[in-house]
């Protein structure tokens, strides 16, 4: 599914947190979002999942503005993927992913079988179905986040977002998130995320759109765009990039 | 593997569905025993020919005398009158409250993302007790003191709802902070009518409804609580799924595509209508509604597809056998909300000292 947000821009009373904001994203690209806290990520998630009405702009889904989608309807074609969070009822892992299927049941009845089985087949995906039986707060913060990508794709919609999906997480569950999320951006699913770390941007990101005071300040392919100023400007820090013998950037802090 | 998988998950969900089924086939035996409970003694082989000749006389009515009608020489008219006009109503009536105290538990529990809510959470009891310390304050008569129980047990939800919707911040927040305000401002009326009511007869009556008792169940309030609780219990287990998006983050829920206002209200307004009811024909009966749901967590998991009808089963259970302690253990009645009280306090004590994965 194709998504075009255009000249989107969103205030919180007088603070502007969004101001124009325009991008395009095709089938199987994954967009890392760049930015600094504060700067409008998760206000930009909630105006293209429906949770918040922009005050200008539009976002279109296949060319359809997205105030003609309903609830369900937009359900059943966005999935967003939060933080690892605890819920406040330890539901089974099974649960937790199949309440990704409800947009495709009536409003007065529970998932049936067809509903069962792409829970199944969610899990099997992200590598999960051993963890079907435990509950959702007995295993780990990365096995959480896997778990939530898998609700995600339970709800089989083609285009998800994430926000942040790596905070909270040790260095090797972040990594291994992520291998998990280009993958399915291979499989065609459209994939939106924010991160904070630009080199998770130069590893997994086929595009990266930039963050600075609400308004887009670069948007294009990692390697041409991430620079060491561009880096500098987002967290008012400065780095030096490196490529290395294989091929890929090193972000490296001059402390 | 795949094959395998899929079963795994299809037999535990066979297992909690046989939980269930099992929970109810357990009212239905405590039904059964509890008719030949109490101080009249009545024979299970008398209770077998008086339920015979209750369902000919039942089915002739149906059918137009098709079949007819007879009367076993084991059963007296005086031991008919007991089972069918004394027994009946307020066996039923233990299941029926202890079914819709549990279900709004449950249900309020859920919608208020907190383990540790129950029916009164928003004053649905405080508005009835005010209502029925007024009708006996006026001394209008044990029907009306139902009917005002019920009418300012729905006000005072009315009230805290518009309130909360004035007031700014978290909603869930806004609405339970409401319900304290509204619910302590019901206390101190009925606080007041105590005070100016008669020591002598008026305020031991306000006292005993407070204690919450079945004890004076006539067959009127089976059928006057029988519709709202019908009302409200229908759409909690049509809306039973969506429940439990509620207890995820508003944001969460509406990303998969549930209607989280609707659904919030409308499981509070039935959760409500429950509550008013049950409270109104048994006067206050706490910790049922905060224990049961918990116990059906224990059985069956969170996921309210099986735990709204486990918790619905093992409260008439539970509230079945407490009455049947209640009008047999002594030789004066117990008010069953000291029992309930009783039994409560300490699972509560147990529930809370636990490891915190299981709540």
């Amino acid at each position: 599914m194709t998504i075009n947000v255009r000249e989107l821009s969103f205030s919180y009373g007088p603070r502007r947190v969004l101001d124009g904001v325009s991008f395009d994203a095709a089938d199987g690209e994954m967009l890392c979002v760049l930015g600094p806290n504060g700067v409008g990520k998760s206000t930009l998630f909630n105006c293209m999942l429906g949770l918040s009405r922009p005050e200008s702009g539009d976002i279109f889904f296949d060319g359809r503005p997205i105030r003609e989608f309903g609830a369900r309807e937009l359900a059943r074609n966005i999935a967003f993927v939060p933080q690892s969070h605890a819920p406040t009822f330890n539901y089974s892992v099974f649960d937790m992913v199949l309440m990704g299927t409800t947009a495709r049941v009536g409003g007065v009845s529970s998932p049936g079988e067809s509903e069962v089985a792409s829970a199944e087949d969610a899990m099997e995906r992200v590598g999960i179905s051993h963890l079907r039986a435990r509950g959702y707060m007995q295993i780990s913060g990365g096995e959480r986040q896997l778990a939530l990508i898998a609700r995600a794709l339970a709800q089989q919609a083609s285009v998800i977002i994430m926000d942040e999906p790596t905070a909270n997480l040790d260095y090797g569950n972040q990594l291994r998130v992520l291998m998990r999320v280009k993958e399915l951006s291979r499989e065609g699913f459209t994939i939106i995320q924010s991160t904070h770390n630009p080199e998770h941007a130069f590893l997994f990101a086929s595009r990266v759109l930039a963050l600075i005071g609400g308004r887009s300040a670069a948007l294009g392919d990692p390697r041409e765009v991430v620079t060491e100023e561009l880096i500098e400007s987002l967290y008012n820090v400065k780095v030096k990039l490196s490529t290395d013998e294989n091929g890929s950037v090193r972000c490296q802090p001059l402390l | 593997m795949r094959r395998a998988t899929t079963t795994e998950e299809a037999s535990r969900r066979r297992l909690y569905t046989l939980i269930v089924i099992t929970l109810a086939a357990l009212v239905l035996a405590g039904i059964l025993v509890s008719f030949t409970l109490g101080r009249y003694p009545i024979r299970p082989h008398q209770l077998l020919a008086a339920l015979g000749d209750k369902s000919r006389e039942i089915l002739s009515g149906i059918t137009n005398g098709a079949v007819s009608v007879s009367k076993s020489e084991l059963v007296t008219e005086q031991m008919r009158a007991i089972l069918f006009n004394v027994r009946l109503p307020r066996i039923l009536l233990a299941c029926m409250v202890g079914c819709c105290l549990s279900a709004a538990g449950a249900a309020y529990q859920g919608v208020f993302q907190n383990p540790m809510a129950a029916p009164d959470i928003l004053g649905a009891s405080s508005g009835a007790a005010a209502g029925a310390a007024l009708a006996i304050l006026m001394e209008l008569g044990s029907r009306m003191v139902m009917v005002f129980a019920f009418a300012a047990s729905l006000i005072t939800i009315a009230l805290v709802m518009l309130v909360s919707r004035t007031a700014r911040g978290n909603r869930l927040l806004r609405i339970i902070l409401a319900g304290i305000m509204v619910s302590s401002l019901c206390n101190a009326l009925t606080s007041f009518i105590k005070l100016v009511a008669d020591p002598n007869n008026i305020l031991p009556e306000i006292t005993y409804w407070m204690m919450g008792s079945l004890a004076k169940t006539k067959p009127g309030e089976v059928l006057f609580a029988l519709v709202p609780m019908t009302l409200g219990i229908a759409p909690l287990l049509l809306l039973r799924w969506r429940i439990n998006l509620l207890t995820l983050s508003d944001g969460e829920a509406k990303t998969m595509g549930v209607n989280v206002g609707a659904v919030r209200i409308t499981v509070i307004i039935c959760s409500t209508l429950i509550t008013a009811a049950s409270v109104s024909v048994s006067g206050l009966i706490g910790w049922v509604g905060l224990v049961v749901p918990h116990l059906a967590r224990r059985l069956v998991g969170n996921n309210y597809r099986h735990l709204l009808p486990a918790s619905m089963f093992s409260g008439a259970l539970f509230l079945l056998i407490v009455d049947n302690v209640s009008r047999n253990l002594l030789l004066t009645e117990i008010p069953i909300g000291i029992l309930t009280s009783v039994i409560g306090a300490p699972f509560f004590i147990w529930l809370i000292t636990r490891k915190k994965e299981t709540i």
